[in-house]
């Protein structure tokens, strides 16, 4: 029953956001790499889009922007959901019944944003990728020389970062909105309020997490 | 030859139910069926939750089968809870599970019976209550009867010994109340019902009151009158 609720949580988080991860990370991508080969190539410097794809898309805006995609719609469904489960004693009926809401309610719930975001991310840094590669030829650059630029910016710590960023924003997405919707109190008002917190802390907690992963990178 | 002293299967003992009140003792022998009547002012709402440890009194003890739920690590009052059956008031339904998910989310949790055996005993429970037709549906599909039979159909899916029921009649008609009572008593035996019961609520149908062993009224909190009947 709780891989059901695992499975349905990648379902919403990961599934359903494909589509506004796919248009964000391609519209994003698309425009940063066509001004930046047709600025760049008045200096002879197209080389640096590489470092640009890798560095500031794909290690540093993918995460933060996937997480935000993530929060912005599952998160505000995690706290909800529970917050409802606790108004309508749903929760005090699990304990009672000697289940741990937070085995039942949250556990599946934490490893589904993990992976739903993770899966995001290697979404979002394919389309962003791939749409670079399109913004390139549609500025003239051969799409050859555009991976050769790419493929030579990109380190395996890269590669290790993002990864990492993933895991962390998703646990940060997984936890803080059940937090928020378990320490609901039983009263319908209570259910807005507590999605509003829970949005509000898990966005201020991927950026001090993206902060803190700048700073020791 | 010692005589092995069987603990009570509830006890309440010297529990404040108001800040400045009179503490509330009650004690529910084995097979018996108990109603406390009672408002929420008078603290009725805090009784089952206090005997399943849910909350914590501020002085006093509730025990179960001797043992004080609340005093327990975390593990082990999770686990001590499902010798405890418990209907709480509102049904406590899960509304993303059908009602024969709900049924046997207890003892997919709490057993190490196999899928199938579960299945098998859910399909009887679901059967006694007649909820088969409606196993299907979500407890919001369900009417306020069906949802309560299926509230307490999960209560004693592990066959408890001790069934702690908040205002379990409410909204019902007499007859299908009665028939509940009698669902929830499990049968009868020689030394009486199977299950020792307690019961809360605010009014319980009269044909129920009749069919239990002792009925007290919670005038104000701690204060506890035999009711007559």
């Amino acid at each position: 029953m709780a891989l059901r609720i695992a499975v349905h949580q990648v379902r919403f988080t990961a599934l359903h956001a494909v589509g506004l991860v796919t248009l964000l990370s391609g519209i994003l991508s698309f425009l940063v790499i066509s001004q930046a080969t047709r600025e760049l190539g008045r200096f002879g410097a197209t080389d640096y889009i590489g470092t640009l794809i890798v560095v500031a898309i794909v290690r540093e805006l993918g995460p933060l922007l996937t997480a935000l995609v993530v929060v912005g719609r599952s998160g505000t469904a995690i706290a909800a959901e529970l917050a409802t489960n606790q108004v309508l004693g749903e929760v005090r009926a699990l304990e009672a019944m000697g289940i741990d809401p937070k085995q039942y309610l949250v556990l599946p719930r934490f490893v589904g944003s993990l992976v739903s975001i993770f899966a995001l991310l290697v979404l979002f840094d394919f389309v962003a990728v791939m749409a670079g590669f399109a913004a390139a030829r549609f500025n003239g650059m051969p799409g050859a020389r555009y991976f050769d630029i790419v493929l030579e910016s990109l380190r395996a710590r890269d590669v290790w970062l993002t990864i990492f960023k993933a895991l962390a924003f998703g646990a940060i997405v997984g936890i803080v909105p059940s937090y928020f919707g378990l320490a609901a109190r039983p009263a319908p008002t209570e259910i807005p309020i507590a999605a509003s917190r829970a949005v509000v802390a898990a966005i201020v907690g991927i950026f001090l997490c993206s902060a803190l992963f700048v700073a020791l990178g | 030859m010692t005589i092995p002293h069987t603990p009570l299967p509830l006890v309440f003992d010297a529990i404040p139910l108001a800040h400045v009140a009179q503490p509330f003792s009650l004690e529910v022998p084995e097979r018996h069926t108990v109603v406390v009547l009672g408002d929420e002012d008078a603290g009725i709402g805090l009784l089952g939750g206090y005997a399943l440890g849910l909350e914590r009194p501020t002085s006093g003890r509730a025990l179960v089968f001797g043992t004080d739920i609340a005093s327990l690590p975390e593990p082990q009052r999770l686990a001590f809870r499902r010798r405890v059956g418990y209907l709480p008031s509102g049904d406590g339904l899960l509304q993303n599970l059908s009602i024969r998910d709900n049924v046997a989310l207890p003892l997919r949790f709490g057993s190490s019976a196999s899928p199938r055996d579960i299945e098998g005993r859910v399909n009887v429970m679901l059967t006694a209550v007649r909820l088969t037709a409606v196993a299907a549906q979500r407890p919001a599909q369900a009417n306020e009867e069906e949802r309560r039979r299926a509230a307490l159909t999960r209560a004693i899916a592990f066959d408890p010994a001790l069934l702690i029921l908040e205002q379990p009649f409410d909204g019902l008609t007499a007859r299908v109340a009665s028939e509940l009572l009698e669902f929830a008593r499990g049968g009868e035996s020689a030394e009486g019902a199977r299950r020792t019961i307690f019961i809360t609520g605010q009014e319980i149908p009269q044909v129920i009151l009749r069919r239990v062993d002792r009925v007290y009224r919670l005038t104000r909190p701690g204060v506890l009158e035999p009711e007559t009947v």
